[in-house]
């Protein structure tokens, strides 16, 4: 009992980490990023590569590759969507290009990625000391990634209500073109968001690497799907159905992976699409 | 006038001169030559099939694999089954008559929850329910029948490959276009200029759209099962491979998506270019892929045949106005 309750809420933390960033990403550009998961399976690598070969602790790698990789995601933005966003010529258009043009991308990282590291799932032995709660076994770095992915989503969150930008940001959310009227860059408020967006992917994949023992490049849609359907069921543009969509998934997936661990996919795509048929708005969405 | 219908017969003549050169291609070519003719056949088959249903209602569906999928295992498990006696073995056509028939049905009942789900969510609706059949599909192996893909127990020449995907491809040629042509078509097609103007001249846009998507799965079904014969051993991850998805999708935008000249320029394209990927370099070629998507999406936003028809544009100006 205590188990599920404690080990659902760790995968319910890292998991609404990662759907946050997918959901502000996506309320902002309307860009759906299917390659969010690439950018979380790109940060776990890097983590685990500092960590094997320099010895590195994971939360300084961090430090370390979180301004590159903040970068990369302007940059993608600058290079693919920018173009695609001027050549469309409907909202509708929009959407379904860069769906596509997102899966190419998806493609693309996971491959590069195979090419380089190879297929071979690696893992990192960082804190691995066992810590016992009510009498229950769990690693510290299962308890420390979930207090990291809690306090940056509050951290966000603080950001996103207290400052200028985090106003912006949810402007453009509500009312992209009133957004623009009151003076709001939109091009740079994109630009933000697809940065923000894929540093906390990789912030994310930091985290699921010291949970999990099994990296490989194929790690990535998986979570991508696991964030949709959490976008889904707490609504789009909404951060708190984020937070508390992540930590129900969470929670449906630990069950799942203790009653039969071959369906624990399956069951998320059948709330995905159950929600996405009856209830489109989500729980939490207006 | 004149001119339409010189057309219209260099069109016939040109289609006639294709299908005897597809139909007596098995007499002149290698078998690997063969192999990647009904490789481009079945890209083709599969693009218009597609096109028929996305890109007529302008719904996109990104769940062929899962269609693909059904028909490919539902026919090799069919004829495993009826190999070891469980089942009548029944003539091959009727076995992927079934197939078809199964997802025609499955098609239909799924497009009457989810057509009235728009734009985006439906594409990640149906790749959900594709990818959700192979999940299933990959539990019922391990955990009920204990075992990880299927063996065909019989196997084909390379003609009878050929000529069953021929046949099939055909089949759905014609099946689509004499739909499309029809008032059936006009129906669709409306749907995907606007939904809301179909509705209010009486068109049962619920009833059309659950059909033609139900006809559009029967004809991937179709493919599916026809192009289990040749493979001697097929699991979930060659019949629900997400690029029977995509690669539709991609190919129909690198054509053209408002005429079936696009769909069929890009399939040929794009699958002969795969294909050479594919051998030229294994391990690199799904990253190739990829970047070939995002350029074509890119710097092709109508395809080859908006690039056909901005030529012709040219040249019709130049000779009115000199």
């Amino acid at each position: 009992m205590i188990d599920v309750i404690i080990g659902g809420a760790i995968l319910g933390a890292i998991f609404s980490l990662i759907a946050v960033g997918l959901n502000l990403q996506y309320g902002v550009t309307r860009i759906l990023n299917v390659a969010h998961g690439e950018f979380l399976m790109l940060g776990a690598y890097v983590t685990n590569i500092f960590f094997s070969y320099y010895g590195l602790n994971p939360l300084i790698s961090l430090v370390m590759s979180g301004p590159v990789v903040f970068i990369l995601g302007i940059l993608i933005q600058a290079l693919i969507f920018r173009k695609i966003v001027s050549i469309s010529k409907s909202a509708e258009e929009l959407e379904f290009r860069s769906l596509l043009a997102c899966f190419g991308l998806l493609f693309v990282i996971q491959n590069m990625v195979r090419a380089v590291f190879g297929a071979m799932p690696i893992s990192n032995t960082y804190l691995t000391e066992a810590i016992f709660i009510f009498g229950e076994r769990f690693q510290i770095n299962m308890i420390a990634s979930a207090i990291m992915s809690v306090a940056i989503s509050i951290v966000l969150y603080l950001l996103l209500c207290s400052t200028k930008i985090g106003l912006a940001l949810r402007a453009v959310v509500e009312e992209p073109i009133g957004a623009q009227l009151v003076g709001v860059n939109v091009q740079k408020i994109h630009s933000l968001s697809f940065g923000l967006s894929v540093l906390l992917a990789a912030i994310a994949g930091t985290m699921v690497s010291m949970i999990y023992t099994n990296i490989n490049p194929y790690i990535g849609p998986q979570y991508t799907f696991i964030a949709l359907a959490i976008i889904v069921l707490g609504g789009l543009g909404s951060f708190i159905g984020s937070l508390a969509g992540g930590f129900i998934i969470g929670y449906i997936y630990y069950l799942t992976l203790k009653i039969e661990p071959l369906m624990v996919m399956a069951i998320i795509y059948l709330f995905l699409i159950v929600f996405l048929i009856s209830r489109p708005r989500g729980l939490f969405g207006r | 006038m004149l001119e339409k219908k010189i057309k219209a017969n260099v069109t016939l003549l040109l289609s006639v001169l294709a299908l005897l050169v597809l139909i007596f291609a098995p007499f002149f070519l290698a078998d690997y030559h063969l192999s990647i003719l009904r490789t481009v056949l079945l890209w083709l088959a599969l693009t218009v099939s597609w096109h028929f249903f996305s890109g007529l209602t302008k719904y996109v569906s990104l769940g062929s694999a899962g269609f693909f999928g059904l028909g490919a295992y539902f026919t090799a498990k069919y004829l495993e089954l009826s190999y070891r006696g469980y089942f009548p073995l029944l003539p091959m056509p009727l076995i992927v008559l079934l197939a078809g028939l199964l997802n025609f049905a499955l098609a239909s009942a799924i497009g009457l929850v989810t057509l009235r789900v728009k734009s985006i969510y439906f594409a990640i609706l149906t790749f959900g329910i594709s990818e959700m059949l192979r999940n299933i599909f990959q539990w019922w192996e391990i955990r009920i029948t204990g075992t990880r893909g299927t063996y065909l127990p019989i196997l084909f020449d390379s003609g009878t490959i050929y000529y069953s995907i021929l046949i099939t491809t055909l089949a759905v040629f014609v099946l689509t276009t004499i739909l499309r042509k029809s008032k059936f078509g006009l129906a669709l097609k409306m749907i995907g200029g606007c939904e809301e103007t179909a509705l209010h001249v009486g068109v049962n846009a619920t009833l059309f759209k659950t059909m033609s998507f139900g006809a559009s799965a029967m004809c991937i079904g179709f493919m599916g099962g026809c192009f289990t014969t040749r493979f001697a051993y097929i699991n979930t991850d060659i019949a629900f491979d997400p690029l029977f998805s995509f690669l539709p999708a991609v190919m129909t935008l690198l054509g053209g998506a408002w005429t079936i000249y696009g769909p069929i320029a890009g399939a040929v394209l794009l699958s002969l270019l795969e294909e050479y990927l594919r051998v030229a370099y294994p391990y690199h070629f799904l990253a190739i892929i990829g970047f070939l998507l995002i350029l074509i999406i890119m710097f092709m936003p109508n395809g080859l045949m908006g690039i056909v028809e901005k030529f012709k544009g040219k040249f019709s100006k130049e000779r009115i106005n000199p």
